[in-house]
């Protein structure tokens, strides 16, 4: 019997041993760094990096002007390919140069604006995360604004970046105006009355257009938000997720794959007091699922179980705040992404078909799928031209393998009549875009005449946008 | 999201979760009054560093934490300008400043660390 007893008691102390540096073994495997290329090339030009590392780049210049005439400048005479860069936070090879890295930093902050018409005129140059409280203070706001706040002005309208709300378009759409420099055609002002079709064509235009100095927004005077998270079960969320769009000002999805559970956030317009909830957590929160996927991601049930327990009994969040302060959040675990925005009716069956494959196919998942919609608009290349989208945004870890976004998650945005972020992952090439854009050609005949001899194509630009 | 899960996941997995700096509000508060003494080095860390290294809510090392960069500094000066540029956990490659230079970006690491007006 004592026999018997110590043997099992050897064997479990033997198995918990083994499990124990199993999981160690899997978390230091899972936690290595990606390989990264030389802090400098041959020549010595310095490495530069996209924000999530996987395009880099060793311009042979670095430029930061600070006026619209030295942005001329270096948009006409710099070393080729010239290309403008903000925040970084773009997954696709658009800003990849061994010519000249164009940054606007040197050109930011609120050139004037206009309180009648609730209008202000912006340096291109100035990040999302700077302008919310420089309109605040003149008592207005972006009536919307995305997850992350750290790009620059130009570069979310280059990309046709987004917020979240069934009637509320991306960020382009609220624009009125802007001056645009061209190495042909030298600084146009563009809007709807003045070089009109420069204005539909280039305002998103991916940086390859010219270079966006300034911007003219349609704001809303300030407004508070009333926001709530709730963390509800996937099923009955997917089910009442049309419903939840439409009846919010502004509403999300997170849904959590492999536990069965999915957080609704939702934001209106209010007149109640400010009620802040302090730093956010989401970071902390996410690497919990990470290390959630690090132990138990070998056992689905076991992973989903452990999830409902820990996460059963949450009372929703509640916080009321400016509106700049609650749309935006702090993303300090980085990630590769892909984005598809579908035709509005497609999103849900979509959906239920990508969550489907990755609790299938990939347990090393644990970034929550992002679910937004946006309403359409008309600017040429801009993703939600002329249709109201339904939006899914996957993401993988830094560290971790994110091909299967093409190989598994792509077909299905596809199959669905969806069209890609610009800045996000896709294989899409320009004969694949092409059909899927009603005015592709106009718009590469005007980028053409702006920027006959290339100057702002990189490689990748040259494939979408090339003289071949 | 926002923090619904934190409270409940946190306990669930509280024995490796990372532990947060309970003054790091009060740290950041004073970061946020720091810039280098430098007007180009300023420009420079106010567009870029100082989006994270002073913002509570980011997970970076605070300017003029010491504590916080103490164990970044024992892997070495080579190792941290290399983490920098190249990227490493949270902290984006070269902190997305593209129009720093090498030493613009060694000044300003000693500056966040240090804390002092250099």
């Amino acid at each position: 019997m004592n026999l018997t007893r110590r043997r099992a008691l050897l064997g479990t102390t033997a198995v918990a041993v083994a499990a124990g540096t199993g999981v160690t073994w899997r978390q230091h495997r899972l936690d290595r760094e990606p390989p990264s290329p030389p802090l400098v090339d041959s020549s010595q030009h310095l490495l530069w990096r996209n924000w999530s590392g996987i395009q880099s780049a060793y311009p042979a210049q670095r430029l930061g002007p600070r006026s619209e005439e030295e942005v001329l400048a270096a948009v006409r005479f710099a070393a080729a390919p010239v290309r403008p860069v903000g925040a970084g936070h773009s997954f696709t090879p658009l800003i990849p140069t061994d010519g000249t890295l164009l940054s606007l930093d040197g050109l930011t902050g609120i050139v004037s604006h206009d309180a009648a018409s609730c209008r202000a005129n912006i340096w291109g140059g100035t990040r999302l995360e700077e302008l919310g409280p420089a309109l605040s203070a003149l008592g207005q706001c972006m009536p919307n604004l995305p997850d992350i706040n750290k790009q620059s002005l130009a570069g979310a309208l280059a990309t046709a970046t987004h917020g979240s709300g069934a009637l509320s378009p991306a960020l382009h759409a609220r624009v009125t105006a802007f001056r645009l420099a061209t190495p042909a055609a030298g600084i146009l002002d563009c809007s709807r009355d003045q070089n009109s079709d420069v204005f539909d064509a280039a305002r998103v235009g991916l940086g390859a257009f010219g270079v966006m100095t300034q911007v003219t927004l349609q704001n809303v005077p300030a407004e508070r938000l009333y926001k709530r998270v709730e963390l509800r079960p996937t099923p009955e969320v997917l089910e009442a997720w049309p419903h939840i769009r439409d009846t919010h000002d502004a509403a999300e999805l997170f849904v959590l794959p492999f536990t069965g559970m999915s957080a609704v956030v939702t934001h209106d317009k209010t007149t109640l007091p400010v009620r802040s909830l302090g730093t956010s957590r989401d970071n902390e929160v996410l690497l919990d699922l990470k290390r959630l996927r690090d132990w138990a991601g070998f056992w689905p049930g076991l992973r989903r179980h452990l999830a409902q327990w820990a996460m059963a009994g949450q009372q929703p969040e509640e916080s009321v705040e400016e509106s700049w302060k609650l749309l935006s959040n702090e993303r300090d675990v980085r990630f590769n992404e892909m984005e598809y925005h579908l035709p509005i009716d497609e999103q849900s069956a979509a959906l239920r078909a990508v969550l489907e494959v990755i609790e299938t196919n990939r347990h090393d998942v644990f970034f929550p799928i992002e679910v937004r919609s946006v309403a359409g608009d008309d600017a040429w290349l801009s993703p939600f031209y002329e249709r109201d989208c339904g939006s899914l945004a996957l993401h993988a870890y830094y560290k971790d393998d994110y091909r299967f976004l093409f190989d598994l998650i792509e077909p299905i945005l596809r199959r669905h009549g969806g069209r890609p972020h610009w800045g996000k992952l896709h294989s899409l090439s320009s004969r694949e875009l092409a059909p899927l854009y009603p005015r592709w050609s106009q718009a590469l005949e005007i980028r053409a005449t702006l920027d006959p001899d290339g100057r702002l194509l990189n490689p990748y630009l040259e494939g979408l946008f090339g003289r071949g | 999201m926002r923090g619904i899960l934190g409270a409940a996941l946190s306990l669930l997995l509280a024995a490796c979760g990372a532990a947060s700096a309970p003054d790091r509000t009060t740290l950041a508060a004073a970061a946020a009054q720091l810039l280098p003494a430098d007007a180009q080095l300023a420009d420079l860390y106010t567009h870029a560093c100082r989006n994270c290294h002073a913002n509570a809510a980011s997970g970076a090392p605070l300017t003029g934490d010491r504590e916080a960069w103490r164990d970044r500094w024992r892997k070495g000066p080579d190792v941290l300008l290399r983490n920098t540029l190249q990227g490493f956990n949270g902290m984006p490659a070269g902190g997305q400043c593209a129009r720093c230079t090498l030493p613009d970006y060694t000044a300003l690491i000693r500056f966040m660390s240090d804390g002092e007006h250099q």
